[in-house]
């Protein structure tokens, strides 16, 4: 791939964290979170995706972003407030933001519509207070871009020695110098030394991106010190020699200018100090003690303020040996590079300054939680900075691509395989299980199962990634019908592995759809209900038995019975005299061909019904059920494996073929006897198991190995549960034995076969099918309504 | 011109100068020092840090040898990152020289 794309392709998947993010701070501020540090978090990440786009020149996306940034950056500063109204705005901008994202992504198209109708609310939030002062024009954003690149571009004559430079620069200077329509005369300025190290080129970061976003924080004058240059004969190519020092005008606190430099910092030196701030510092004693003379150096080098007189003064003899008071200060970008380097006064300056400046700013990092000194909330963000920082600190992440982890669990589990085997074989040679090699075997199967596990882990993901989409469609959703609602999320935490991560959502979307659509009521009907106007959505993950359930629920009117049972019978799906319980109706749902919906909308009825969702939940080897109450709402549940790449069964032989039965499904074994076992219509068995009577399904003839059944009374009996709460018992000829394996999928590998969820190799090389528990149970019970009724009375 | 044109080296920059540019461009540049240098510079959309340096490096080298070196055609993109950079100076013209 080209470097460019890659980093671009990091570019988006680090947007996909940061919308994350974003979206989860401005859940909480919806909640009427205002805490500054959650507004701060919200702000980061959408200035942070806005710094991106910008290296990528994805001007909508940054045109978008910047407004939607300067909204919150006037939460930040206090001066917009958090309210109802203004948190529904942020959520739909972030909604909007994602799309140009998506789009800038795929190189799709936005919705321009949607983006002029966003910006303009924005722009009313901040109407609200002080649009005169923010000084947006009356298109804001197109003249906003303009003003976020910062920096002013400068016409440069590489022809012509410096003589043409200072006439162009003096338009640049004197925009640095002229104060800002609201700002004090003195506008504050930051110092910034910025040293690339090779690392940082080495990992494809770049410092002219660096220092383009640096530019973005306000208005910059850059200083390249190229001193340590060496000749091309002594020059290493990825060796890192330049430094750049910039000065930075404007009203940004340490903690944005530092955020620049936040994939950097460890691959540069960097020091950050305040303009005025370096030379009060400088001049305390702890410093000046150390050193007199160069405290002196860096007072003069930090400077006083922006003087425009100086910088004219400067602009007038810029190729001059600089005047002793202008000299410390950086060139402004126009001025000569040094000629000869090594002599060079300036570069000379640079190098003293820095190491005076990193001084400093060891000292100000250990006076950081110091009280309050001339700008209290800059302080502050440092100090809320700082406290998060041991905490991010703590737990450093690397990025691996998908793919290595996904080769590196493959080769684990073709190891657990091949150990397997090894066992195998080793039992079958005869060998004492006290032997040295029996134990030895032992051990590595411990291993191997560490190993396996803490790769699985590596995959793990919590389920926050899908859970973070839900808010905005449950949003759109509800525009689109016309309800309120507001959703609730637990447990996004849990934890499951990526590959069924990725499936998840599209069930998770299509029940939450068809729970705000046919689930809640209309407003009004809640409030005739006697319930409040707005409805709820409950969409839980939860660790279960081994499985993660996912549950959606509503508080709505829960399912018509008589009418889901009117529709079933109408359609054929169901007997008329069939006796269903509750539960059974409700289940009716799930059958193909079942809708409820009268008129097909926009929303649920897509064409896929909610068979489909459980024949997708199938797949993944789930399960799905409902429950309801009239009147009190609905619950989905949902429940999957945690992994689809390994499972702990139960080895069985069944009409001389060796299957696996999902150890998660079996409640327990035993061996039937003759009395207990009923034929009904001379063909259907069932078992009495404790007075309960269940149906008895022999394997061997259900997946078609035979045709006739074994013998009652011979065999064992597994019994199992299916998700629905189904259970019945599997008629296999032994059991041999509890054993983890490795799930090769029957669909990927060959086609869908009914009665089985995937195939395995066991230890003695042959291929063994795992048992679909479910589509067995169900199977044998949609046969059987009639017998269950029979077997009721 | 003159009739030194003859020894004049000429290298176009690539479109991208990035870290993987940076050593091809150091070894390019570097086989012909001893000879006046036109860096034509009007494909350039992207500069990076390091190929910075290394034209920076070159222009010490060429100094030393008090030959002269000159960015022709500079593209838009390669001045406005050169700006950003700190506007280095990258030309270098040695007293009374000319290419």
């Amino acid at each position: 791939m080209d470097p460019f794309e890659s980093i671009k392709a990091t570019f988006f998947q680090e947007c996909e964290e940061l919308l994350t993010d974003m979206e989860s701070g401005l859940l909480a501020m919806e909640q009427g979170d205002d805490d500054s540090e959650t507004i701060n978090a919200v702000f980061r990440a959408v200035h942070s995706v806005k710094g991106g786009a910008g290296a990528f020149g994805l001007e909508e996306l940054i045109r978008f972003a910047h407004v939607f940034e300067t909204v919150l950056d006037e939460m930040r500063s206090g001066k917009l407030h958090l309210t109802d109204e203004v948190a529904k705005v942020l959520l739909r901008a972030s909604d909007v933001l994602a799309d140009h994202v998506a789009a800038a992504r795929s190189g799709g198209q936005v919705d321009e519509g949607r983006t002029v109708g966003m910006i303009a609310d924005l722009q009313g939030l901040i109407d609200q207070d002080r649009a005169a002062e923010l000084g947006l024009n009356e298109d804001g954003d197109s003249g906003a871009v303009e003003e976020d690149f910062g920096f002013v571009p400068v016409v440069l004559s590489l022809d012509e020695p410096a003589a043409d430079a200072p006439e162009v620069d003096v338009a640049a200077l004197m925009a640095a110098a002229a104060p800002p329509p609201e700002a004090p005369a003195a506008a504050p300025a930051w110092r910034v030394t910025f040293r690339p190290k090779a690392e940082m080129y080495a990992k494809a970061n770049e410092a002219a991106l660096v220092l383009r976003e640096l530019a973005r924080l306000g208005d910059v004058e850059v200083a390249l010190d190229a001193g340590a240059v060496p000749p091309l004969d002594q020059l290493s190519a990825e060796q890192a020699y330049l430094t750049w020092t910039v000065r930075l005008s404007g009203d940004k606190s340490e903690a944005e200018v530092r955020e620049v430099f936040e994939f950097v910092e460890d691959d540069c030196d960097l020091e950050v100090t305040r303009e005025g701030e370096a030379a009060t510092e400088a001049s305390e004693p702890d410093i000046a003690a150390d050193d007199d003379a160069s405290a002196s150096a860096v007072e003069a080098a930090a400077g006083a303020p922006l003087d425009l007189d100086a910088l004219l003064a400067r602009v007038a003899a810029p190729t001059e040996e600089p005047a002793p008071a202008a000299a410390p200060a950086p060139a402004p970008v126009a001025a000569a590079p040094p000629a000869a380097p090594a002599q060079d006064p300036a570069s000379l300056d640079v190098a003293g300054l820095i190491a005076l400046a990193e001084k400093a700013s060891q000292d100000h990092a250990q006076t950081q939680a110091a009280p309050p000194k001339a700008d209290p909330k800059a302080d502050q963000k440092a100090e809320a900075r700082a406290a998060a920082g041991p905490a991010t600190a703590a737990t450093p992440t690397i990025r691996v691509d998908l793919d290595r982890v996904d080769r590196l669990i493959n080769a684990v589990g073709e190891l657990v395989i091949q150990q397997a085997m090894l066992s195998q074989r080793v039992f079958e040679s005869g060998l004492a299980r006290s032997s040295d090699v029996a134990l030895g075997l032992e051990d590595l199967e411990l291993l191997t199962r560490e190993i396996q596990d803490s790769v699985m882990a590596i995959r793990a993901q919590p389920v926050k990634s899908v859970f973070q989409r839900m808010p905005r469609l449950v949003r759109e959703v509800a525009d689109m019908v016309g309800k309120k609602v507001r959703l609730v999320m637990d447990g996004e935490n849990t934890e499951v592995d990526k590959t069924v991560i990725e499936r998840l959502s599209d069930p998770i979307t299509h029940m939450l759809r068809n729970a705000i659509d046919h689930g809640l009521e209309t407003p009004e009907e809640r409030e005739a209900g006697g319930k409040g106007a707005e409805g709820t959505v409950r969409l839980a993950a939860l660790h279960r038995g081994g499985r993660i359930v996912i549950e959606v629920q509503d508080d709505g009117r829960g399912i018509n019975r008589p009418r889901v049972r009117g529709i079933a019978m109408a359609k054929g799906l169901i007997a008329e005299d069939a006796v269903l319980s509750d539960d059974e109706i409700d289940n009716l749902i799930f059958l193909p061909g079942f809708s409820t919906a009268d008129v097909v909308s926009d929303i649920s009825g897509r064409g896929v019904g909610m068979d489909v969702v459980k024949r997708s939940i199938q797949a993944l080897g789930g399960r799905i059920s409902i429950t309801s109450e009239p009147g009190k709402g609905s619950k989905f549940s949902m429940s999957l494996p945690l992994t689809l790449a390994v499972l702990d069964g139960m080895v069985v032989s069944a009409a001389d073929q060796t299957l696996v039965a999902p150890l998660s499904n079996i409640v327990e074994s035993l061996t039937p006897r003759a009395e207990d076992v009923h034929l009904i219509g001379g063909r259907d068995a069932v078992i009495c198991i404790r007075d309960t009577f269940v149906p008895l399904i022999d394997v061997g003839v259900a997946l078609g190995f035979r045709d006739t059944p074994l013998p009652p009374a011979s065999g064992v009996a597994v019994l199992v549960e299916s998700e629905g709460g189904g259970k019945a018992a599997l008629l296999v000829e032994a059991i041999q034995g509890q054993r983890q394996v490795v799930i090769k999928s029957l669909e990927a590998n060959y086609q869908h076969i009914h009665g089985v969820a995937a195939a395995t190799i066991l230890g003695d090389g042959r291929v063994a099918l795992i048992l679909d528990v479910d589509a067995l149970v169900t199977t044998s019970r949609r046969k059987a309504p009639r017998i269950e009724k029979r077997m009721a009375v | 011109m003159t009739d030194a044109d003859a020894n004049i080296a000429e290298v176009s920059l690539c479109q991208v100068l990035d870290l993987q540019a940076a050593e091809p461009l150091r070894a390019e540049l570097l086989a012909l020092r001893g000879r006046p240098l036109q860096i034509d510079a009007s494909q350039v959309s992207r500069l990076g840090g390091l190929c910075l340096q290394v034209l920076l490096s070159a222009r010490i080298s060429w100094a030393e040898d008090g030959l002269p070196l000159r960015i022709e055609q500079a593209s838009e993109g390669f001045l406005e990152q050169l700006a950003a950079f700190g506007a280095p100076q990258i030309n270098f013209e040695p007293e009374g020289a000319h290419l």
